[in-house]
């Protein structure tokens, strides 16, 4: 696998090199890696890599996968206009 | 081209439905009524849906089912919503999103 | 106000709906996608039987079913974010805030992801992705596919998608690496593959587990045909993997290599096999977003395919008035999914309407058929699913009893 060329957050493009090196360089967190990378941060709130994310801060931390949710989800669990937030009803997803 | 399953050897035949004209970036496709904004295009052969916003590389579904939202387009002036999740209708007008240029402006 | 907001209309929300709205309930079922029946909607493969299990018809009857007993479906709504209250729950939506006092997510599981350079290229989908387009929307992703990743899921989507018309051109596996891991050795993919044997969904996946049968998978994949096997005329390369999506602007085929029965590559073995589309077959995890929004606590099993909101066998959650059903309880069959809604309807049921004699015999049995359906399962996504869900069981008594205590001491 070229980690440089490996995509694994689609939302930000964030490669498994940067991840990886990251998560080295800082012994960090899920939850760091997203604070420091954005990868997880974009657009579909990490749906598609939080796993990905989770197996490589574990497999290189040398740490099972922790009960807790590392990635925290908070609302809104999807993208919202300021429209639908004031009451404005179905309007979803416009940026 | 179509890439419609209209014989299927357990599904039976495709039921006939009403064609309607949907608009992607200007130009008019056939669609089905009842498809998806992504189906409608796929079944044309078009996969590519959005420029990513700052590489510019294109992207399409991924998914399917609403989760990735990579499948994310512009309809009529403003609104985005996901292609996989959301019918088509009559002259719907539909946008890819494009990449971010500096100066905060739209190519 | 409703007695029971369901998210999710797929076999377990359906079901669970329908469940509560026999007992009387007032329940609304919301769901993202425009058709009703969730992950059911692409399910078609043959029972041993020789009866095919059709994922559309089973929905359709579902939703005729719960129409019928008064059930409101509302799709094309997102949920946004939840909120309990002193009455119940404030669900936040796409078409605005509903009430309810009980509250049920059933709202399945997503595909996990095993990423590799080009992925990102239209053309490039997961598995499921193509499973919806050809069986829900009946439109082809193009006329031929490589599919990244060998294990139940891809296979019997493989002749899913052989039903529609597109040529398979092999089913490879990704290379190992710190995420695709053991779905990239070889002789730990067969390993997978030969537990099919017994369990297998029709004879599609029989023939696929027949390969292995007396053989350690170490064995099994040092003798794998270098061509590999053909099931159904799909050929099956354990020991071929894929280390690129290649095209410009969008897939058109996957650069691979010949690896070794522990997955190292061979040295002067690339290929490029040419397709149409590629899928992406990671495997399932359950979503467990909105349950996390509304404060269960979780537990990460890997039989189940990840964070589990901790439940108990009744499908309560250790919150309030919130329950969970189906996939998002760990990743099994949709025959499990809907025994288990029926569950969770009935135990609403049971708290909501005061406790009585002849619910409490519909809970019995409605679990017992769980039991049943999980035992006769012939996909098994992962072993140790019973051990996992009764450390789980145990796990939420022991959590419940540990909240009580809290409460009683402040």
């Amino acid at each position: 696998m070229s980690d440089e060329k490996t995509i694994v957050c689609r939302c930000e493009e964030i490669s498994f090199q940067t991840i990886s090196d990251t998560v080295r360089e800082y012994s960090c967190s899920s939850r760091e890696v997203k604070l420091r990378t954005r990868a997880g941060m974009g657009y579909c709130g990490g749906r598609t890599c939080r796993h990905m994310i989770d197996t490589i801060v574990a497999g290189i931390n040398q740490e099972p996968i922790a009960d807790e949710i590392q990635l925290s989800y908070r609302p809104p669990a999807r993208p919202l206009t300021f429209g639908v937030l004031g009451g404005m009803q179905h309007d979803n997803e416009s940026r | 081209m179509t890439m419609r399953v209209v014989n299927h050897p357990v599904l039976g035949k495709l039921p006939e439905q009403n064609r309607i004209t949907i608009r992607f970036n200007g130009q008019p496709y056939e669609a089905y009524e009842g498809d998806t904004i992504a189906s409608a295009l796929m079944a044309q052969g078009v996969k590519t849906l959005r420029k990513h916003e700052m590489s510019g590389e294109g992207r399409g579904i991924y998914c399917n089912i609403g989760h990735c939202f990579e499948c994310r387009v512009q309809v009529g002036d403003r609104k985005v919503v996901r292609a996989c999740l959301t019918p088509v209708s009559e002259g719907i007008e539909i946008h890819s999103l494009t990449a971010f240029v500096k100066g905060g402006q739209t190519k | 106000m409703i007695d029971l907001l369901v998210v999710g209309a797929g076999p377990a929300g359906l079901s669970a709906a329908i469940a509560a709205a026999e007992q009387g309930l007032k329940v609304k079922v919301l769901d993202e996608f425009p058709k009703v029946g969730g992950r059911l909607l692409g399910q078609l493969h043959q029972e041993p039987s020789g009866e095919w299990w059709n994922g559309i018809e089973m929905g359709e009857k579902l939703h005729q079913k719960a129409r019928l007993e008064g059930v409101n479906i509302q799709c094309e709504v997102s949920v946004s974010d939840i909120s309990r209250t002193d009455f119940g729950w404030s669900v936040y939506t796409s078409v605005g805030m509903i009430k309810a006092k009980n509250l049920l997510l059933a709202t399945g599981a997503s595909e996990t992801a095993i990423p590799l350079p080009g992925w990102t290229l239209p053309g490039a989908i997961s598995i499921g992705a193509a499973q919806v387009m050809g069986n829900v929307h009946r439109v082809k992703p193009g006329n031929s596919c490589v599919i990244i990743g060998a294990n139940v899921l891809s296979i019997a989507i493989a002749n899913e998608l052989m039903l529609c018309g597109v040529k398979v051109k092999e089913i490879i596996i990704p290379e190992t690496g710190p995420v695709a891991k053991d779905a990239g050795v070889p002789e730990k993919v067969m390993a997978s593959l030969m537990r099919l044997t017994h369990l297998a969904p029709n004879a599609f996946l029989r023939q696929a587990g027949k390969f292995g049968k007396f053989v350690s998978p170490k064995v099994a994949a040092q003798f794998f045909p270098k061509n590999g096997i053909r099931v159904l005329g799909i050929p099956i390369r354990v020991k071929k993997a894929a280390i690129e999506i290649i095209g410009e602007g969008q897939a058109t085929g996957v650069r691979t290599v010949a690896v070794t029965p522990d997955g190292k590559r061979i040295q002067g073995t690339e290929q490029v096999t040419e397709a149409d589309f590629v899928c992406i077959a990671g495997g399932l995890a359950p979503m467990s977003e909105l349950a996390s929004i509304a404060g269960c606590s979780f537990k990460y099993v890997e039989e189940l395919g990840g964070h589990i909101p901790l439940h108990s066998e009744r499908m309560e959650t250790a919150v309030p008035g919130l329950y969970v059903a189906g996939n998002i309880t760990g990743v099994e069959s949709a025959k499990v999914a809907m025994a288990q809604g029926k569950v969770a309807g009935l135990t609403v049921a049971f708290n909501t309407n005061g406790a009585s004699k002849k619910t409490e015999m519909l809970v019995k049995c409605a679990l017992d058929d769980v039991r049943k359906t999980r035992a006769n399962a012939l996909i098994e996504f992962q072993p140790g699913i019973v051990e996992a869900r009764e450390r789980i069981y145990v796990q939420f008594e022991q959590e419940r009893i540990a909240v009580k205590q809290a409460i009683t001491v402040s």
